[in-house]
């Protein structure tokens, strides 16, 4: 058993992903845009360096907000069942032959994209691309293997009752989405799952990972001149195109109330939310910054700096731009134990109220740009990293060329900017907060009792 | 962070193609005050991963002073001579780089990922805090807070945390691993300025410390680098480790914990094994044994319990080679809607004794080495990870040639070890000589719901 002197500075992968290159003018990524015969459009980093590749795609609007409200949890079940066997290879079957050849195929289901990774030895590679073609073309659905996948989910979800993490997570999506299809449970409810059919799986195949909304990024020991003909052969059966129904842009909801969960625990689990920024907007160097200033994790940002370095209040805090299709939000985490809650509270507003009121310092600015730009690197480390962040790039419609101007984009912001951003963004009076478990001194606006979307 | 060691662990358990070669190509030389150096090389980007680890945890703790390991490492992190309180992340951040520490039962342990030019800086700096630190009064009192809201969030908060504690208590009687890492709540209280510094100062010395650096750097390069930093301290008297043992088990352990929050019940064996450092050829056999049982969706466990006889929704066999003393296992399953614990366990019984009478097929054996080897190739596509691999394996016992020649060794291994060292270490009718505890995790009593009656 190993213990991490701060559990939250594993997360922060999310602020290299939206952070990266050196300089201005050198390619971060040598990243070729290569075009299949059949017209898909690949990024393709080539290197050769081990004999691995890695290939990530992602269906873009496919993810759990379409499910039906009665059927919530069908994109997860989806995602759980596609590799379960496929043609005239059963369950096992099908999974023993990845096994065997140390293949990993797995697909995975957000709010937003349906999304999917194959990594493989290149000698195994012909194995790994049939498997995959397999799963996309003639998924079985078959009657064992979805009870199975159903079964394993009802467990996660009665397993993760006993965490105030989680039921804190759930009540916030709920609370900030509400009215909103971002509001269900996309792991599904204990009520929803048992009533996905093998019929719901592939109408949901037919309809949603269709050739118009697909998404392929590939990194490692493959050329394009293998790559190119092979996504036609992958990618070329899907259905061309699909109309799905429009989801609406939302707002974070509930800002200004203090929703509680009463758990009998030492310590409250603390979330709040309020409306943010998007990646495509102009303002989003400067806003991303501002956070990194404010709360990002790890040591060095004021609220880890205020709360836990001076007062020993928290071992963890810590704030980020959370980005959806049709959300943008600036969320935050922390936990303390019960009596201190309304200490830690207030503290988090005077950080906001600070933020507004006066300009960052000279070396907060620097030492923060430094990072963001530094640390660009460190996002190099492994294929299937790599080719997720050129996935990224292109769920945002973003340019190839991103990257290498990243640097350069975040040397220009000023502190002026940066107080201009937080007087128009932050909303220290307008903040839904979440608490769970049995703060004291805390006077919430909304007492829940049962959680919403679980039973 | 604890998934990914675990990952990083297992994939040791994994490895290359080629029966000559060697996985990572890591060199080593130890400094004249007594610290090792490793560097594995990776040229992907021009980037390193530094890491510092000391043969000190929390199983060198005295009694009355649990968790004091871990309350060091926080406060490695309160200033030293040449880097005040709070700043040593503040200037690897400022670098571009990310830092972090952790504490286990064996070693403490410190890592930056960082631009291979920025590498001599923190190698100062962490430097710097191996000489002496500061432990000023206000920040050890702050910090200690901050340690017990950890402790509340890991295991107060959340029944699973502590029932796993108590199942560790109750295996490893009179043995330092049977105290909790983060140490016992009502013992974190008493943790004072004059116990952390005797605590540091009687561990943390160079030649009690291993220096690896993974990624964009040869030895030539870094050996000037370490002579110039860690090279500069002198070594220093570091006691024994003098650990007590676990002293003959009669009886079945067993441990039943009913929880108003808890909704899905489960079950858990925990075996103490022998580790790696103690026993190479067992420990080789049972690496093979836990892939065969539990690897993936076509395994034994999963493949019997949760495919066929649909008795269980999920299943995990684990082993942890890497210990200085001994290893452990970790059997779990939750049960089918309907199955009770009891019926689960029976059922677990059984897949052993299948075992233990008929044996692994050649088949199994083959694909389990196959998907071991390839896994070593896999390991070496990351920069952190194989920095990870090398400071437990040589922290608690193992050779780089172990690390080095791991495929080639688990090719060696036979179904006949693999049978035997079940038989002696899972056997659940040679419980009375290898006794192992079992807990199983339950709703409160009245509100037991579906999975609790047959």
């Amino acid at each position: 058993m190993t213990i991490l002197r701060h559990a939250f500075k594993l997360l922060p992968l999310f602020v290299f992903l939206l952070s990266f290159p050196a300089q201005a003018q050198e390619k971060f990524l040598d990243i070729q845009e290569i075009k299949s015969p059949g017209g898909i459009i690949v990024w393709l980093v080539e290197d050769h360096s081990l004999p691995i590749i890695s290939l990530e795609f992602a269906f873009k609007g496919a993810g759990s907000a379409l499910d039906p409200l009665d059927k919530q949890g069908l994109a997860r079940i989806v995602s759980n069942t596609l590799d379960e066997g496929a043609g005239d290879m059963d369950s096992q079957t099908f999974q023993k032959r990845l096994t065997d050849h140390s293949i990993t195929l797995s697909f995975g289901s957000g709010r937003d994209h349906f999304r999917g990774t194959l990594k493989t030895l290149s000698r195994h590679k012909n194995i790994a691309f049939d498997m995959l073609e397999r799963a996309l073309t003639s998924p079985r659905f078959d009657e064992d293997p979805l009870n199975r996948m159903k079964a394993a989910n009802i467990m996660r979800i009665r397993s993760s009752l006993s965490d105030p993490g989680w039921i804190a997570a759930r009540l916030m999506n709920d609370t900030a989405f509400a009215e909103h299809p971002y509001a269900m449970n996309s792991g599904g409810t204990l009520t929803t799952l048992p009533s996905i059919t093998a019929d719901d799986l592939r109408g949901f195949v037919k309809t949603r990972l269709t050739g118009d909304r697909l998404l392929v990024t590939v990194v490692g020991d493959i050329t394009a001149t293998e790559l190119a003909p092979l996504m036609d052969r992958l990618f070329g059966a899907l259905p061309p195109k699909s109309v799905f129904p429009v989801i609406p842009d939302l707002t974070v909801q509930n800002g200004g109330e203090i929703v509680f969960f009463e758990k009998d625990i030492p310590q409250t689990m603390i979330e709040i939310m309020q409306p943010g920024i998007g990646r495509n907007d102009p303002d989003y160097y400067t806003a991303q910054i501002m956070n990194f200033i404010l709360g990002s994790a790890g040591f060095g940002s004021r609220l880890t700096e205020e709360i836990r370095e001076k007062r020993g209040l928290t071992y963890g805090i810590h704030s980020g731009l959370m980005e959806l299709v049709h959300m943008k939000g600036i969320s935050l985490s922390t936990s303390t134990k019960n009596s201190n809650v309304p200490e830690l509270l207030s503290l988090i507003r005077q950080e906001w109220q600070k933020m507004k009121q006066e300009q960052v310092t000279d070396e907060e600015l620097a030492d923060t740009k430094s990072y963001l730009i530094g640390s660009m690197p460190l996002m190099l480390s492994s294929t299937d990293g790599i080719a997720r962040i050129l996935l990224s790039l292109r769920l945002d419609g973003l340019p190839k060329e991103y990257l290498d101007n990243r640097a350069e984009k975040i040397n220009q912001v000023t502190k002026e900017q940066i107080q201009q951003i937080a007087q128009k963004l932050l909303r220290p009076d307008q903040l839904t907060t979440i608490l769970v478990g049995k703060p004291g001194g805390v006077t919430p606006t909304r007492v829940v009792t049962t959680l919403p979307h679980v039973e | 962070m604890r998934l990914l060691i675990l990952l990083f662990c297992s994939l040791l358990f994994t490895a290359p193609a080629f029966a000559q070669d060697k996985i990572f190509n890591a060199e080593s030389f130890t400094l004249d005050n007594g610290m090792r150096v490793v560097s594995i090389p990776n040229h992907r980007a021009p980037v390193v991963t530094h890491m510092v680890w000391y043969r000190v945890g929390a199983a060198d703790e005295a009694p009355g002073q649990s968790g004091i390991a871990h309350f060091v490492e926080h406060l490695m992190f309160k200033g030293s001579e040449n880097v005040p309180p709070g700043e040593f992340s503040k200037r690897v951040r400022a670098l571009g780089g990310n830092d972090n520490a952790f504490t286990a039962q064996d070693y403490t342990a410190y890592f930056q990922s960082i631009a291979v030019e920025n590498l001599e800086t923190v190698m100062t700096m962490e430097a710097d805090r191996m000489k002496g630190l500061l432990f000023p009064e206000e920040g050890i009192l702050s910090e200690r807070n901050v340690v017990v809201e950890e402790r509340r969030q890991r295991t107060e908060n959340d029944p699973r945390g502590y029932f796993f504690e108590q199942m560790r208590a109750m295996l490893f009687v009179n043995h330092p691993y049977g105290n909790p890492v983060i140490g016992w709540f009502h013992e974190l209280d008493i943790l004072n300025k004059e116990a952390v510094q005797s605590f540091y100062k009687k561990w943390y010395a160079p030649n009690n410390a291993l220096l690896i650096v993974s990624g964009d750097i040869t030895m030539k390069e870094l050996r000037p680098l370490a002579e110039k930093t860690y090279g500069l301290l002198p070594s220093r008297d570091v006691p024994e480790r003098q650990w007590t043992e676990v002293p003959p088990l009669l009886g079945k352990p067993h441990l039943t914990l009913h929880h108003p929050t808890i909704r899905q019940s489960s079950l858990t064996r925990l075996y103490r094994m022998p580790s790696y450092q103690q026993n190479k050829d067992d420990s080789l056999a049972l690496q093979v044994l836990e892939s065969i049982m539990s690897d993936g969706s076509t395994s034994r466990f999963y493949k019997s319990l949760v495919v066929e006889k649909k008795l269980a929704t999920g299943i995990q066999f684990s082993y942890n080679a890497s210990a200085f003393s001994d290893g452990t296992a970790t059997l779990s399953a939750t049960p089918a809607d309907g199955i009770s614990l009891e019926k689960l366990d029976k059922t677990l019984d059984d897949e052993w004794r299948k075992l233990l009478t008929g044996g692994v097929t050649a088949e199994e054996l083959r694909s389990a080495k196959d998907r071991m080897q390839d896994a070593a190739i896999f390991a070496r596509d990351s920069l952190a990870g194989p920095a990870m691999i090398f400071g437990h394996e040589l922290i608690t016992g193992t050779t780089i040639d172990d690390v080095e020649y791991w495929p080639q060794m688990i090719e060696s291994v036979t179904a006949e070890q693999i049978q035997d060292v079940a038989n002696r270490f899972l056997n659940p009718d040679n419980r009375d000589k290898k006794p192992y505890v079992t807990g199983y995790l339950l709703p409160q009593e009245e509100e037991q719901g579906e999975g609790e009656t047959e």
